[in-house]
């Protein structure tokens, strides 16, 4: 059956879906970057509070918002080795707690002698945090408070506790938008892994020679159909290997022959891999047999022939349309052409 | 299509995650008797909670878990 071969690039394959999800996490990612615009600093000042007493700090006036929250930071000055048991809290107008938070901080430090060596060590955890959100207009006074202070002793401290304390309004809670921004981009990145390998596998057959082949019912008029050729070779090889490719059809006619360079793209100490990928639409979908000889044959360790029906790609590539010459009726009759 | 399914979870991830962030879900709420979405920032834990209105401190609080300090010295 006579044959037309018209070679094209062509982005007509892109799986856009990989692309989309890609763009979710980058989607994410503004939304992380626009996270820093809605903000405002209102407090920051350090304060010194007694054990079981509280410090106010200026009321503030806060509203429902539908972005972000009302954010209390607070971060204990401890010396070394002792502890605090503070608590942020809120305050309405007449000075009634209506909502607190606890934090159990602490900084510790010290030497260690190990085998000869020695050296000091300091930990500590210092940082408290409320969010808080209004459902009406509402005055409130941000208070911290010492509720218990010793020092690793076990002896109680009657000493001021200082704390730097910073309040922001509309600020956006940015853990759940790391979460996501790692949820969507594993997504994104497992699609597009994917693409190349999507569709159905129509044959994958590995022989430990250089000529493998097989048939399989592949193809359709808008169907992309990938073939990948993987050559394992020993080191012991000219530089340049070349597949050289057959597509026969269903009966047995040859319907396309080429010969190419194929691509080295890993070498280790005792194999080199080198690997082939083409690109078809072969119409009418139909059994076509592939056959793969590689050559020169003598390093070839390993030949590995994929085919891929239904594939899609990444990038623009370049494809081969197979397709029935439109005058293949004429030409079987040939008086009728030329009569 | 694979990449379909992907894309979808990508995207329903990446709304629900901005959404969450941006209402901050996981703050509290004054005078809301449920906090339910409230989520401690750096080991922040509630003090007390809303009944009938009225924040109720939990008593004992000062010696909540008999707190003597943390450190690699700790529980020696």
């Amino acid at each position: 059956m006579p044959v037309t071969t018209k070679t094209q690039r062509t982005s007509r394959f892109i799986d856009p879906w990989s692309y989309i999800a890609l763009g979710a996490s980058g989607l994410v990612l503004l939304a992380l970057m626009g996270s820093q615009f809605f903000y405002k600093k209102l407090v920051s000042e350090r304060v010194s509070v007694e054990p079981e007493a509280s410090v106010e700090l200026e009321s503030i006036q806060l509203e429902p918002r539908l972005v972000g929250a009302l954010r209390i930071d607070v971060r204990a000055l401890l010396p070394s080795n002792t502890w605090v048991i503070y608590e942020i809290q809120i305050l309405d107008q007449n000075g009634d707690v209506i909502a607190s938070a606890m934090k159990e901080a602490w900084s510790e430090s010290g030497t260690w002698y190990e085998d000869g060596e020695s050296g000091s060590w300091s930990e500590s955890d210092l940082q408290g945090g409320l969010d808080v959100q209004a459902k009406k207009n509402e005055q409130i006074t941000v208070a911290i408070a010492v509720l218990e202070y010793g020092n690793t002793s076990g002896q109680e401290l009657e000493q001021p506790v200082g704390f730097k304390v910073t309040v922001e309004n509309g600020v956006v809670d940015t853990r759940y938008l790391w979460s996501g921004l790692i949820g969507s981009a594993i997504l994104g990145i497992i699609a597009v892994i994917a693409t190349p390998i999507s569709g159905k596998t129509a044959i994958a057959k590995t022989i430990q020679d250089s000529d493998p082949s097989g048939r399989a019912t592949v193809g359709g008029a808008d169907q992309l159909v990938r073939v990948k050729i993987n050559v394992k070779a020993d080191e012991t090889f000219p530089r340049q290997l070349t597949a050289r490719l057959v597509i026969n059809d269903a009966y047995g006619e040859q319907v396309y022959a080429r010969a190419m360079p194929m691509h080295f793209i890993l070498g280790t100490e005792d194999t080199r891999r080198h690997q082939l990928q083409c690109f078809f639409t072969l119409d009418p979908r139909s059994s076509y047999g592939f056959h793969v000889e590689v050559t020169p044959d003598a390093p070839v360790d390993q030949t590995k022939l994929t085919v891929r029906d239904r594939n899609h790609t990444l990038v623009p590539v370049e494809v081969v349309h197979i397709r029935p010459s439109p005058l293949s009726d004429l030409s079987d009759h040939p008086q009728d052409k030329h009569p | 299509m694979l990449t379909k399914i992907f894309a979808g979870a990508a995207i329903a991830i990446a709304l629900l995650t901005i959404t969450a962030g941006y209402t901050q879900r996981s703050a509290l709420v004054l005078r809301a008797e449920k906090q339910d979405n409230y989520w401690p920032r750096h080991g922040t834990g509630l003090s007390g909670g809303y009944r009938g209105g009225t924040w109720i401190l939990l008593p004992n609080r000062s010696s909540y878990g008999g707190f003597r300090g943390g450190g690699p010295s700790a529980g020696k």
